[in-house]
This record gives C-alpha cells, sequence and structure tokens, in this order.
C-alpha cells in the first residue's frame, strides 16, 4: 500500500528540483510583475514599502511620447529582423539541402554566428559600422560613395542594428528549416521530375506546402526572440541617439535601470509579457494540431 | 543541376560565407594591431607588425582576469546542476504515466519559449529583497532557467529512443525504477547528457542581461559584462578589446565546431518536438 504510494508520487519526486527552481526564478516574477507595475517601487524605494498607485504606471506609459516611439523602432526592428532572417535562412537552407559537396561543413561554418553571444555580436559590429574608422564607410568610400553615419543617423540606426541582428540570429532559421527539409522524402522529387516538373515548381508545390508547420513555427520563434531582444542593441547604441533605437524591451530595460523607475519598467514589462504569452500560446497550439 | 543553376548556388553559398566569415576575421586580425592602428583609417587589413600585446593585456589585467574565472565557475556550476536536475525532469516524462503531465510538458514548453529578459525587473527586486544581488551563487540559479526547460525536452527524447526493456530486466532483478535509472539508463545516457552540457555551458557563457543586471560588482562580474564595462569605463581601446572578444569566443566555437552535428539534432529535436 505505502509502496503503491510512493510509486505514484515518483515522477513529482522527480520533477520537484526543476519544478522548484522554475518556479521561483520564472514563474513567480513572472506574476509577480503584475503587483510591482501597480505599485510605486524605484530604485530608492526598492526595500521600503511600495504604495499602491493603481494603473497610474500604465497612464505614465501611453503618455510618454519615448514610449510611443519605442514601439514603432521595435515593429521596425522586428519586422526587418524576421524578413530578413527568414528570407536569407530560407534560401540558405534550400540552398544547401541541393547536392553540393561538403554541405556539411558548409553548414558547421554558417552555425558560428550563433554560437557567438549577443555582446560579442554587438561589440564586433560597432566596430565594422563605425562613422569614423569602420570599415564598412572605407568600403564605401572606395567606390566612391559618400560616407554613412551608421549608429549616429536616428533614420539608419534601427536597420544598421537589423543587419548585425541578421548575422547573428539567421543561422536558427538555417538549421530549423534544414531539419524540415531533411523530413521530406526525396522520391517526391523525383516522382515530380519525372513528371516534368522543374526545380522552382518543386519548390513551390513540394517543399513549400510540406515545410509549412516548421515555417510557421520558426516565423513564431524569431518573432518572439526579436521582440525581447536587447543585449545586442544594449551594446551597439544604448538606445540612442536619444532614444531612436530604443526598442520596446529595451525601453523596460532603461527606464528600470537608467533612470531607476522599476515598477514603470515593470508595467512595459507586463505588456511585452502578453505579447509573448499570446506568440507562446499560439506556438503550443500549433504543435499539438501537428501532432494529430 | 544545369550550369546556371549551380552557379546560382555557389554565388549564394559565396556570398553568405563572405559575410558570415568576414566579421570574425577582421576581429581576428584587429586583435593583433596595437591599440592605434586598430583605428586607423583607411584600416589596414592585416597587421603591419602582428604583436600579442592585447592578449597579454586581457590576460593579466586584474579585473578581467578575476571575470574569466567567475565566467569559468558559473557556467560550469549551472552545466552540471541543469543536467543533474533536467535528467531527474526528463526521465520522469519519458518513463511515467501522471496525472497533469500534458499540462506540465505544456506548461514548461511555454515556459522555454518566454525569453527571460522579460523577468529581469522582478528578479532584480526579488534578489535584492532577500539580499542575494552580486552573489555567483544567485546567477548559477537564474542562469537554470535559461536551460533547465531546454534540457528537460532534449533529455526526455533521449531516454525514449532507449529501449525499455532494459530496464525492464533490471526491475525484475528487484531493482527500484529509481536504481534503474541509476544503474542502466545514466550510463548509457552518457551521449544526450554531453549535447545537454554543451548547450547548457555556451547558454551560461554567453549570457549578459542576467548577470549584467544581478551581479555588477568588480569582484563577481563574469566576461561578458566586464567587456560591457570595459568599453564604458575608458575610452575604447579597439585593439583590446578584439583581444577580448577572441578570448570570449574561442571556447564555445571550438565546442560547437567539435559536436556540430549532434547540436544540430539536439537542437531540432528539442524544438520541433516538444
Amino acid at each position: 500500500m505505502l509502496e503503491q504510494k510512493v510509486g505514484r508520487l515518483q515522477p513529482y519526486l522527480l520533477l520537484a528540483p526543476a519544478l522548484a527552481i522554475l518556479t521561483a526564478f520564472l514563474l513567480f516574477p513572472l506574476t509577480w510583475n503584475v503587483y510591482l507595475s501597480l505599485h510605486d517601487v524605484s530604485l530608492i524605494t526598492i526595500l521600503s514599502d511600495w504604495k499602491y498607485v493603481g494603473i497610474k504606471n500604465f497612464v505614465n506609459l501611453v503618455q510618454d511620447s519615448d514610449f510611443h516611439m519605442s514601439l514603432l523602432v521595435s515593429l521596425m526592428f522586428v519586422g526587418g529582423s524576421v524578413a530578413l532572417q527568414f528570407f536569407v535562412g530560407m534560401v540558405l537552407a534550400v540552398v544547401l539541402n541541393q547536392q553540393i559537396r561538403g554541405s556539411n561543413t558548409l553548414r558547421a561554418i554558417f552555425i558560428i554566428p550563433w554560437t557567438v553571444s549577443a555582446v560579442i555580436t554587438g561589440f564586433s559590429f560597432k566596430f565594422i559600422f563605425n562613422d569614423s574608422f569602420g570599415i564598412m564607410n572605407y568600403g564605401l568610400s572606395q567606390l566612391g560613395l559618400e560616407p554613412v553615419s551608421w549608429l549616429s543617423d536616428p533614420g539608419t540606426v534601427v536597420w544598421t542594428l537589423v543587419v548585425a541582428n541578421m548575422w547573428h540570429g539567421t543561422p536558427f532559421t538555417v538549421i530549423f528549416l534544414t531539419a524540415g527539409l531533411f523530413s521530406i522524402s526525396p522520391v517526391l522529387y523525383e516522382a515530380a521530375r519525372i513528371d516534368g516538373a522543374s526545380k522552382i515548381k518543386g519548390f513551390f508545390y513540394i517543399t513549400l506546402p510540406l515545410l509549412r508547420p516548421f515555417v510557421i513555427i520558426n516565423l513564431i520563434l524569431i518573432t518572439m526572440w526579436s521582440v525581447n531582444f536587447f543585449d545586442l542593441i544594449l551594446v551597439m547604441t544604448n538606445g540612442g541617439p536619444l532614444f531612436s533605437s530604443t526598442t520596446s524591451s529595451l525601453f523596460m530595460y532603461r527606464q528600470a535601470f537608467e533612470f531607476g523607475l522599476l515598477s514603470k519598467g515593470a508595467a512595459v514589462g507586463f505588456l511585452l509579457i502578453a505579447t509573448n504569452l499570446v506568440l507562446a500560446y499560439s506556438y503550443i497550439k500549433l504543435l499539438r494540431s501537428q501532432d494529430k | 543541376m544545369l550550369l546556371i543553376e549551380k552557379s546560382l548556388v555557389y554565388f549564394v553559398i559565396a556570398t553568405y560565407l563572405f559575410i558570415t566569415l568576414a566579421p570574425l576575421l577582421w576581429v581576428l586580425s584587429t586583435s593583433f594591431k596595437p591599440n592605434p592602428e586598430a583605428i586607423s583609417f583607411p584600416p589596414q587589413f592585416l597587421p603591419s607588425a602582428p604583436t600579442l600585446d592585447n592578449y597579454v593585456f586581457v590576460l593579466t589585467d586584474p579585473k578581467l582576469v578575476i571575470s574569466l574565472f567567475n565566467s569559468l565557475a558559473v557556467s560550469l556550476a549551472s552545466t552540471g546542476l541543469s543536467v543533474a536536475v533536467s535528467a531527474l525532469g526528463g526521465y520522469a516524462f519519458a518513463r511515467f504515466d501522471f496525472k497533469g503531465k500534458n499540462l506540465l510538458i505544456s506548461t514548461i514548453l511555454g515556459l522555454f519559449m518566454i525569453p527571460v529578459v522579460i523577468n529581469i525587473i522582478p528578479l532584480y527586486i526579488m534578489l535584492a529583497n532577500v539580499g542575494l544581488l552580486n552573489s555567483l551563487f544567485a546567477l548559477v540559479l537564474t542562469f537554470q532557467i535559461l536551460i533547465i526547460p531546454l534540457n528537460i525536452f532534449l533529455l526526455k527524447n533521449y531516454f525514449e529512443t532507449i529501449p525499455k526493456e532494459l530496464e525492464e530486466a533490471a526491475l525484475i532483478d528487484g531493482c527500484s525504477k529509481i536504481r534503474a535509472f541509476w544503474h542502466v539508463i545514466v550510463p548509457i545516457s552518457m551521449p544526450g547528457f554531453l549535447i545537454a552540457a554543451i548547450l547548457s555551458f555556451r547558454f551560461s557563457w554567453n549570457e549578459f542581461v542576467l548577470p549584467v543586471v544581478l551581479s555588477n560588482r568588480p569582484d563577481v562580474i563574469v566576461f561578458q559584462v566586464a567587456l560591457y564595462q570595459f568599453i564604458s569605463l575608458y575610452r575604447i581601446d579597439w585593439g583590446y578589446l578584439t583581444a577580448g572578444i577572441n578570448i570570449a569566443l574561442i571556447p564555445v566555437v571550438i565546442l560547437m565546431l567539435i559536436f556540430q552535428k549532434r547540436m544540430i539534432r539536439g537542437m531540432t529535436l528539442g524544438a520541433v518536438r516538444g
């Protein structure tokens, strides 16, 4: 009797350490964030009692033009990053899937940027895109073009960041879609070829439909990551000049740790969490429907 | 393949090969130049008189050396902890049927999807209130949330590829399920643990946002944070910084290159199947 009971408890005991850590450091902060966003917490009051302020933090946000700006910057950064990473990643995955010599070695090389940390990527591209001595402007000058203020012109800076983020993020899409391509039987292409279909037709009528679940999941994941990703931007521009490259997630960070307004940051965090939950939910929904 | 197709394919590959490698090679080349030459314009592609001074500077600067050791300690500890904890959890999912299993799997998967940076403010306030800011131990614990979900799925999938008969034989011999796990499953799962360990190490070694907020006192900073503070403290000395970049890169790139094939399989298993 007792043994049976212990037996039934076993899986929970095995999971207990993992669940304890995840609850304490992930689930609890995630929900506690709501409480924080409804109080007045700053770096000064962090260890004392916090005053309940209702939705004042959110009202402040709605009235903050820098926050409006950050939504626009996020839209450009996420849109640009996802479009570029997906397109380039798809082209590379398909190209590497042709029978070419050394494709495994090539894949290994193409993965390197993904193993490089965001900070390191940021520094490297800050160096390359430097206004005065960067090699990009040297390249432009060799071509007889005017130098560009890659990181100090408010109209250009987001796109420079998108390029750096493409370098860092594209390998994930290549790997992910390659896994998808491996799952498609070559027999299908063979049959299409015998029927006289061209390669391009094969791509649109065989590859794309069968790759669909991979494509959707990949898009959701890279969207989510781009929404939250700010290490790279922090290193390259610190969100500047002024707020012109401050995405919403970086806005959250800056409010909290640059200006000390922790609960205002938490209010931004709440909005970001909501965005993430919607994306995560649709991801799991899709996974489940794919299983069936 | 037709000739035109072939040349298109190779053109695409060559272009992206250049895009991938050029920044790395440029940083590598710069790290062997003296500081003034590093920012000379027009730039010099190769160092005129290659020097190891930048590396010597990074590897002898007390603050940077401490941070390298901190990084190593934190990465190894969090790798060990996460593989151990995830192995237990993964085994529970792979071999037991229990109430709430599907809900738990979905929750952990969902949590894994949500990037940890979102949690940075509540985590900071929480650790400040329990006096655990600027502690390497707290850093190891918080790093777990980056890694555990992925490792659980990785190891769950790995255990599921092991035939059940192996344990059943042990069970018939009177072993408990836990002992069967320890004596039968663990020894033959080493390749799976290895992948999980390497991925964990990569995540811990590269992590920046959590340590820059939670642990930024000079004696407890990790290397990525030290490099970041390095640029905000002084005028940027690009020679030193590029040397630092390469030192940060080397361990991870080497690990990933050696194990890239298994890594790809592990990652896609973790991400696709759930």
